[in-house]
């Protein structure tokens, strides 16, 4: 690409980045009040609503990933993804970007959330969380006994054990509720590694800043180990919590998020696509 | 079970051997000067565990805000001197 070339994409991802997040709000109060209303009210049932609005917000969501995608702002690939179609899973990723979320939804055709609690008093958004069943973002001991209820009915739930975006360039600052989860609810652990390549959308960087080229999204789905592998016979749960979060740790954190752009990133750093470290 | 305490001394070696056991927290950072989140990664439901622990030793009914502003060690042995200076009900 010549020196033109490269700037003129610039701009354009800047551009089309603007045109996506403008999208993404009026899309989702749009659809709040269309598409998500209308698969509520094709059921008497609430299971079955919550579970065909779960699989309209994959849809939508794999329809926000892949216009980023043709728009040039971003390619991603996921690993693993068919590991994140079984039921009564807790899937624990790390959190970069912005649009984590998206993407692991966008894989999913079923999995609770957990939402934060100014969605729930959003007057569009509102109904179309709480009838996808999604968790409301309460205080701990409260949170983990509803993500321990919701896993114990066999549906899956996505964690960020973060609670909230990574810190570029620092390692990750676990919490330990979600080891509290899955030990309350004995349920399979699935982590996941998120690394985003040139780092963009991490906290605190505004959207119009956007990388110097087209960033990469790398998702790799690793394999599901029960929390009943780390309990000890007689241990206080805080400790296996303890030991667990270690784990968790260890499986989420890229070794060290890259830090937000130094100079030109080179294609051949350790983040380039096929050289991840591939959970086992 | 319930146990009493003379001083603020014998207050805090008892706090060091249940932080130790419940949470594998070193001895010698639990000095009085320590803040329970920041300094020994206490957070919120571990504060439920122990919370119910001193319930145990001290046994005394103890009421959840009694334990509600307390952020450091020093803290907690206030709440438990407060505590067991009453007579037990």
């Amino acid at each position: 690409m010549s020196s033109e070339d490269r700037k003129l994409n610039y701009v354009w991802r800047i551009a089309a980045t603007g045109f996506v997040f403008v999208l993404f709000g009026v899309g989702a109060l749009v659809i709040s009040v269309t598409m998500f209303p209308a698969l509520r009210l094709t059921t008497w049932n609430p299971d079955t609503a919550r579970r065909r609005i779960q699989r309209g917000m994959q849809f939508v969501f794999h329809a926000f990933m892949e216009t980023m995608r043709v728009f040039g702002i971003l390619t991603y690939r996921v690993e693993g993804a068919e590991r994140l179609r079984e039921p009564g899973r807790l899937i624990v990723a790390n959190h970069p970007t912005l649009i984590d979320v998206v993407l692991l939804v966008s894989q999913m055709p079923e999995v609770d959330c957990i939402v934060k609690q100014g969605l729930w008093r959003n007057p569009f958004l509102r109904w179309p969380v709480s009838w996808a069943g999604y968790l409301q973002n309460a205080a701990g001991e409260e949170l983990v006994e509803q993500c321990s209820a919701t896993l114990q009915r066999g549906h899956s739930l996505l964690v960020f054990p973060e609670g909230t975006r990574s810190v570029p360039g620092e390692p990750l600052r676990m919490q330990r509720g979600a080891a509290h989860i899955a030990l309350a609810a004995n349920a399979p652990i699935l982590p996941v590694r998120i690394t985003c390549d040139p780092p963009t959308l991490f906290k605190g960087n505004p959207w119009y800043r956007v990388p110097s080229r087209r960033f990469h999204l790398n998702m790799v789905v690793g394999e599901p180990i029960l929390p009943r592998t780390f309990m000890r016979d007689g241990e206080a749960p805080a400790r296996t919590a303890r030991r667990l979060t270690q784990w968790m740790h260890s499986q989420l954190d890229p070794g060290g998020i890259p830090r937000p752009e130094p100079t030109e990133a080179s294609e051949s750093s350790w983040l380039a696509p096929g050289q991840q470290p591939v959970i086992r | 079970m319930s146990e009493s305490f003379n001083s603020r001394e014998e207050v805090l070696e008892r706090l060091k051997v249940v932080l130790s056991d419940l949470f594998e927290i070193k001895p010698e950072k639990i000095v009085p000067e320590a803040h329970l989140y920041d300094d020994l990664d206490i957070d919120s439901i571990d504060a439920v565990d122990l919370f119910l622990t001193l319930k145990e030793i001290t046994g005394r009914k103890i009421q959840p805000q009694a334990f509600k502003d307390v952020r450091t060690v020093n803290d907690v042995i206030d709440a438990i001197q407060t505590l067991t200076s009453k007579p037990a009900s």
